[in-house]
């Protein structure tokens, strides 16, 4: 797959972006109620390394959609409200990790699955950087804050998170592919 | 799981009002505040107002929103404590400038050793802590009910109206069509792991271990997505998807009290960054009778 | 120039992921109003005529296309997307993922929308579509609260939509029970006799010929074996492959020259001890919530092998659920083993019912088929050496050893349906219970699953005779009942409302049809020869004795 096809934007990317969205929303509000372990105030969301899958195997454009709709989505879900930079934040995490897609070409080969990690944390550090920035700007808190209190326990939880279900997701995948007949 | 939206229809004003008034009215607020950067109290205490008012008239049941509200008040109270112990900087740089009198101090040290700070909270400390979570909550005032009173049937279609492109809007839609299909998969995914003897209660071992014992409940739907989507792509291509410029038959319409909205909104945006660009009003201060009410 | 609105003309197809021709030199004609049922097991290269048919051969899909398929006298590589959908309508097998909207109105819209028709028009274009299939009354309804049925319509409403002239059913039935099946057939014999060229895509030859199609092709291994009339229908036709009605097979297998040599029967063994019980269950989700299952009493006992018969909604999963824990009573008792499932976890439970969900997809997730067979075992602590055996015997058993290291996600759904069950045989479960065993199989598939399941295979003793005390299978397929099962337990609105041997409580036509469940032409001959067999059996062993 070349370059220039990464930004193909037709009916795959729609499909595949609301399916992504809506996993990632309802995953994010059923594994809310998880008793998942907290240091601090890192949070885990487990759909995060959904929504970077998504990302990797399906491109920036799946990726985006699945991030912006889906958290908007999961937040509906949960009654959170509606917080936009946070929703852009999440697209931008899936965005940057579709960049990974035409380097990906065996889903179960270690090589790659570095590769996925390594885009994917890449990922949810912008995302989660611009969504933290954001909130500098717009709650008027200083930059300290926004990484103390936003920014890293958002980063934390996603990293660990992607680095440990990414490879299973994609291993999955590479099983799942071996069967398409397009 | 049964996936249950927030959203109830109400007969009440908020629901009345096209999905677009209302956002644009959240952006004209959220930038009114932020874009020019207003800090005085004397403006966001009615705009505070106004958003407490639709709130209010929005009748959503407390019992539903409960756990929302409880976690963003202590988000809120968490970032604006945190903010102010980080040395206070942020926001206007008066906070740091200014000279005031110290309340108290707020001692930090690992106990038994002398590794740690002491913070002093000055009364613009404490004056600017007050402003900011009330201007937070004025934004979380208008977010949170957002999901209780917009049917998300229509997000798609209104994104659309407001020029955002017919594949992105339907995307929104079809979001919306396959989520309770996904909840449903995964509430019979987790049926069928535990009649395997998968136990959810007892998720054991660390972080990792925690994480990965989440696997065979997330990879069958993830995985079963990945299948069902090259059918849904025929389906749709199957129906001319991307062939020509949509039509959309559910209309939208602006009344005349969506009028009116917006008229809000934007006069709030606008008169914003007018009182702070041309007449210099909406900077932080601490007002006279607040040094008062310490004695000052 | 022909008249025919579709003509298939030397068509070959190789996808470019594959080393085979998918379908080989295959040609027909077909005029308007005419129906054509096209039959084969699966891979015989149905799906791949469909979708050079409705053009997404070569569109979506890759690969060497030789031959031509003319629509109204033009090929179809070289209409535009948006013409070839208003010319050809193509109903999905999943009605699930044909449905894009989330009500009903929106999703008959989809199609015109996608057009770009002015708004007046598709409004009368989804009034007219509504109208023709009836179904008015569904408008405002959410597509994913819809039973099967609705949503089968509803989805073949967004197709006529379209206002196409030929149609192209692929598998509609499939997900339906047999009254919509039935329903959806008259449907489409109307819509042919209104003139649209229909194309029937469907293994159930017994079942699709009650739409009258007016000729059948039968595939095999991508060529055309027969095409022409239903009425005789020569050998090349192999019963085994696609379901035909049970006298044809009679028929055919008197005219065999080999002799047909009748399996042995699953022996009714003694009843032995009651293993699971219900006592006055009676359930509802909540208080506000109607019963859903009412005044159940049923024993499962050792030697049984039960087939849940009943109409899709009628309350069979909800039932069976009980068994394994997954609900509670919300009154009576269910007792499993002597103990209140009250008292009982479902992983305590699943030491003594194993329960094989209806979708292998809504269970597998291992990277290899032996992880996915220990999963069940260490879930309910087997020592290491335990899990060992028991899932190297599951393997053999279900014939899965050469898959070991194989990812179960990328093995054929027949494969996955299999490991599936070593799965749960792994957990060395007494009972096991199978949600519809037969789904998203095709025929040859589930009949071959089902006989290796049910029928001896040394001595006499089959899979599940020798690893289980009892079986329960879901169904609303009633063949399925008459062949396999030594009990029936007939479900309708939310209780059981007959109980005993299939020989007992299948003559009761009266019954059958308050179930909703059509006698099929294998009950009636059954029945008919009943005194002179003494029991049911498969179609193929009656010809013995007419």
């Amino acid at each position: 797959m070349t370059n220039k096809s990464i930004w193909v934007f037709g009916t795959r990317q729609v499909v595949f972006g609301a399916m992504g969205a809506a996993i990632y929303g309802v995953l994010s509000w059923t594994t809310q109620f998880l008793q998942l372990p907290a240091a601090g105030n890192v949070s885990f969301r487990p759909a995060v390394a959904v929504l970077v899958f998504f990302g990797i195997a399906y491109g920036p454009w799946v990726g985006l959609l699945a991030g912006v709709i889906g958290n908007t989505l999961g937040d509906a879900l949960s009654g959170w409200g509606f917080f936009w930079n946070w929703s852009l934040g999440n697209g931008l995490m899936g965005l940057i990790s579709g960049l990974a897609m035409p380097m990906i070409n065996d889903f179960r080969a270690r090589a790659d699955l570095i590769k996925g990690i390594t885009w994917g944390t890449i990922g949810i550090a912008l995302g989660m950087i611009f969504a933290s920035l954001t909130e500098i700007f717009v709650g008027g808190i200083n930059l300290n804050t926004a990484v103390v209190g936003y920014f890293l326990p958002a980063f934390l939880g996603n990293f660990i998170v992607i680095l440990v279900l990414l490879p299973i997701l994609m291993t999955a995948f590479a099983g799942v592919a071996a069967r398409r007949g397009r | 799981m049964l996936a249950t939206w927030k959203y109830r229809p109400r007969d009440t004003f908020i629901q009345s009002l096209d999905p677009r008034t209302r956002l644009i009215f959240l952006f004209c607020v959220i930038f009114g505040l932020s874009i020019p950067q207003i800090w005085d109290y004397r403006i966001i205490v009615p705009i505070f107002a106004l958003s407490l008012t639709l709130y209010f008239i929005a009748r959503i049941e407390w019992i539903d929103v409960r756990r929302a509200w409880i976690f963003i008040i202590v988000l809120v109270i968490f970032i604006v404590g945190l903010n102010a112990l980080l040395s206070g900087r942020g926001g206007p740089p008066s906070v740091l400038q200014t000279q005031s009198p110290t309340l108290f101090e707020v001692q930090f040290y690992i106990p038994g050793t002398k590794l740690g700070f002491t913070v002093p909270i000055t009364i613009i400390k404490l004056w600017f802590a007050i402003v900011q979570i009330t201007r937070m909550l004025t934004m979380a005032i208008l977010v949170i009910p957002i999901p209780y009173t917009m049917d998300p049937n229509i997000y798609g279609v209104a994104f659309r109206r407001m020029g955002v492109s017919d594949k992105i809007s339907f995307a929104m839609d079809l979001a919306f069509r396959f989520l309770p299909t996904f909840a449903r998969d995964f509430a019979t995914t987790v049926d069928a792991q535990r009649a395997r003897g998968y136990e959810l209660e007892t998720l054991k071992g660390g972080i990792a271990a925690k994480l990965r014992r989440l696997a065979p409940l997330i990879i069958p739907v993830v995985m079963q997505a990945t299948v069902t989507g090259e059918d849904v792509i025929d389906a749709m291509d199957l129906r001319a998807f991307d062939t020509n410029k949509r039509t959309w038959i559910k209309e939208l319409h602006y009344s005349s009290r969506d009028q009116i909205m917006l008229g809000l909104g934007v006069s709030i945006f606008v008169a914003c960054c007018l009182l702070k660009w041309v007449f210099g009003i909406g900077g932080f201060f601490v007002p006279r009778f607040f040094f008062a009410l310490f004695g000052y | 120039m022909s008249e025919a609105p579709l003509i298939v003309e030397k068509l070959s197809f190789q996808y470019r992921t594959r080393p085979e021709l998918a379908i080989e030199n295959i040609s027909f004609e077909l005029r308007p109003g005419e129906m054509l049922l096209i039959a084969g097991s699966s891979g015989c290269g149905k799906t791949t005529l469909a979708r050079c048919i409705n053009g997404l051969i070569p569109r979506s899909y890759g690969g060497k296309r030789k031959g031509q398929v003319l629509i109204n006298n033009k090929d179809v590589a070289e209409f535009p997307l948006a013409e070839v959908a208003q010319i050809v309508g193509t109903l999905l097998q999943d009605p699930e993922r044909q449905i894009v909207a989330s009500n009903v109105y929106n999703e008959i819209a989809f199609g015109p929308e996608n057009l770009g028709l002015p708004s007046e028009e598709i409004v009368e274009r989804i009034e007219m579509a509504m109208q023709r299939l009836k179904i008015g009354y569904l408008r405002e309804r959410e597509t994913f609260s819809l039973s099967g049925g609705e949503k089968q319509k509803v989805a073949l409403a967004g197709v006529l939509a379209m206002k196409p002239s030929i149609l192209l059913l692929d598998e509609p039935l499939s997900s339906l029970d047999p009254a919509s099946a039935y329903e959806a057939l008259d449907i489409f014999r109307s819509l042919a006799d209104e003139g649209k060229t229909v194309l029937l895509i469907e293994h159930r030859v017994e079942t699709a010929i009650a739409a009258r199609p007016d000729r059948l092709m039968y595939m095999e291994d991508g060529q055309v074996k027969y095409m022409g009339p239903i009425k005789r229908l020569p050998k090349v036709i192999d019963h085994k492959k696609v379901k035909l009605p049970a006298d044809w097979i009679v028929e055919r297998v008197k005219r065999q020259k080999n002799p047909h040599i009748p399996l042995s029967r699953p022996e009714v063994k003694e009843r032995g001890e009651t293993m699971v019980s219900f006592e006055n269950v009676a359930f509802r989700y909540s208080d506000e919530n109607p019963f859903v299952l009412q005044n159940v009493n049923l024993e499962i006992s050792h030697g049984d092998l039960i087939a849940v018969l009943g109409q899709n909604g009628a309350g069979k999963s909800t039932l069976v659920k009980h068994a394994i824990g997954l609900l509670k009573p919300t009154q009576g008792k269910v007792l499993v083993g002597g103990q209140d499932t009250r008292n009982m976890s479902v992983a305590h439970i699943a030491n003594i019912i194993g329960f094989v969900f209806q979708s292998p997809s809504h269970m597998l997730y291992a990277p290899t088929v032996r992880e996915e067979l220990e999963f069940g075992p260490i879930n309910l602590d087997f020592t290491k050496e335990q899990v060992h055996k028991t899932v190297t015997e599951s393997m053999t058993t279900l014939n899965l050893n050469s898959l070991e290291e194989y990812p179960p996600l990328g093995l054929s759904f027949g494969q996955q349906k299999r490991t599936t069950i070593a799965a749960v045989l792994a957990m060395r479960t007494k009972i096991m219970v199978m949600d519809e065993p037969t789904s998203g199989q095709d025929y040859a598939n589930y009949t071959h699953f089902m006989d290796t399941m049910c029928y001896p295979e040394v001595h006499d003793d089959s899979i599940l005779s020798v690893n289980y005390a009892a079986t329960l299978f879901i169904t609303h397929d009633l063949d399925l009942a008459i062949t396999y099962a030594n009990r029936v337990l007939l479900v309708g609105e939310g209780t059981i409302v007959a109980d005993g041997a299939p020989e007992d409580v299948l003559k009761d036509f009266k019954l059958l049809e308050r179930c909703r469940i059509r006698p099929t032409s294998l009950l009636n001959l059954n029945l008919s020869l009943l005194p002179k067999t003494g029991g049911f059996m498969p179609a193929e062993d009656l010809a013995a004795f007419t």
